[in-house]
């Protein structure tokens, strides 16, 4: 297959809307991480202090190494409550990143949930009203995604039970992402979660979206090859 | 006495929970009639248009326009529109809002008012509230009681968008184009 065409209106305007997304999600998710990584810091930095400062007012009188052996036993000791700081007792770098991934993600989430309610609100106008969940997934599939992605949906899979699951065989947000075939596995696994990453944003559109349509649901991306990608939609209280 | 023309006597918007997002009032004008509207008697005026809403929901499958809602009195008229997203627009119509002008538009004699009169405004007014959410201040969850943090106010405090309803409720007169 050569170079993918275009979407069919062609012109200079349209095709400059439908590729400011891919670069603002370019710029967005590694300005998300490095946010993310501050606060992170900045908490840690603090969360410190005050363990120090309690160590300082509680036992005045102490040698430095003994500080540092007590320091779990100072943020035991904290009664108004400082969660106790398992990423540098613990010392867990997984954890630190478990931690950071999921800052990161209800960042993205969040401004994506702000940008599908303004969608919604816009690109609904006009159209027949939802009368079921189906018709808002619907709409979600047929209507946004290509004003969003410009294409539809591949495949709509649901339970009836109010799990919906959408796969998008190139989505377009991760289709420029590349991978070192010939480096083995471990590349491919590297490369695909760093990719999730760029499918936050899109996931917090959808709950937006769906929201401003009455729906509360949780969104769940996932991609297991590369330019593909499937997002889980449940909505709330939905078992399964 | 003098010939009068209809003219929105209020404008309520609510928002997807049955809450109030703005209400604007507009007096009526010319000898005789300059007495304030009570935001009081309006705001059950759109309460009441509610059920009306809620009632015929599962009917209407096709469109936003609700068209009349009630007619309390000679003088009053509700008319309704809801957007996709739950969003009521309700205009009460006070049909001698005005004194007939002989010149300019609207002059022609209203015999009664058509659903389809309406429509403009209702247009204006859902571009006004799309306009609103574009706005990077606004935050729709912070209007949404189900989902609002705190005791703050739900109402819509956006002046431009305040502004835009007042220019549509003046700028209307039946048989209006385009607002």
């Amino acid at each position: 297959m050569s170079r993918p065409v275009p979407s069919p209106p062609a012109q200079p305007d349209s095709l400059l809307a439908a590729s400011t997304l891919d670069f603002l999600l370019i710029e967005l998710v590694p300005l998300a991480q490095r946010i993310a990584e501050q606060h992170a810091a900045r908490d840690r930095a603090q969360r410190e202090d005050y363990a120090r400062s309690q160590i300082f007012h509680d036992q005045p009188v102490q040698t430095p190494s003994a500080a540092a052996a007590s320091k779990p036993a100072a943020d035991t000791l904290s009664v108004g409550g400082a969660p106790t700081d398992n990423t540098t007792a613990a010392g867990g770098a997984g954890d630190v990143e478990e931690e950071n991934r999921d800052a990161v993600f209800w960042r993205l989430d969040g401004m994506g949930y702000r940008v599908g309610q303004g969608l919604v609100e816009r690109f609904s106008a006009g159209r027949p009203r939802p009368q079921t969940p189906l018709d808002s997934i619907k709409f979600v599939c047929k209507d946004l995604w290509p004003l969003l992605f410009r294409k539809q949906i591949d495949n709509l899979k649901t339970n009836h039970r109010g799990v919906f699951v959408l796969t998008d065989q190139r989505f377009q947000p991760i289709s420029r992402v590349s991978v070192d075939r010939k480096a083995g596995v471990k590349a491919g696994e590297d490369t695909l979660s760093r990719a999730q990453a760029y499918l936050y944003f899109p996931c917090g559109i959808i709950r937006g979206a769906l929201a401003g349509l009455g729906m509360d649901v949780t969104v769940h991306a996932d991609s297991s090859e590369i330019p593909a990608a499937t997002f889980q939609i449940k909505t709330r209280g939905a078992k399964a | 006495m003098d010939s009068r023309t209809p003219s929105i006597a209020c404008i309520g918007v609510i928002g997807r929970s049955n809450n109030p997002l703005h209400i604007s009032l507009f007096a009526a004008s010319g000898p005789g009639y300059e007495s304030e509207r009570n935001k009081l008697e309006y705001s059950f005026m759109l309460n009441s248009c509610l059920d009306i809403f809620e009632a015929r929901m599962p009917a209407k499958t096709v469109g936003h326009d609700f068209g009349l809602l009630h007619a309390l009195d000679e003088r009053t008229a509700m008319y309704g529109w809801v957007t996709n997203t739950g969003v009521k627009l309700v205009i009460v119509v006070d049909m001698e809002g005005r004194p007939a002008s002989t010149t300019g538009p609207g002059k022609a004699a209203v015999l009664g008012l058509k659903d389809r009169d309406l429509t403009p405004a209702f247009q204006a007014l859902q571009t006004a509230y799309i306009h609103l959410l574009r706005n990077p201040f606004y935050t729709p969850d912070d209007h949404d009681p189900r989902r609002a943090k705190g005791a703050a106010s739900l109402q819509i405090n956006s002046p431009r968008f305040t502004k835009e309803v007042e220019r549509i409720g003046n700028a209307w007169y039946p048989g209006i184009i385009s607002l």
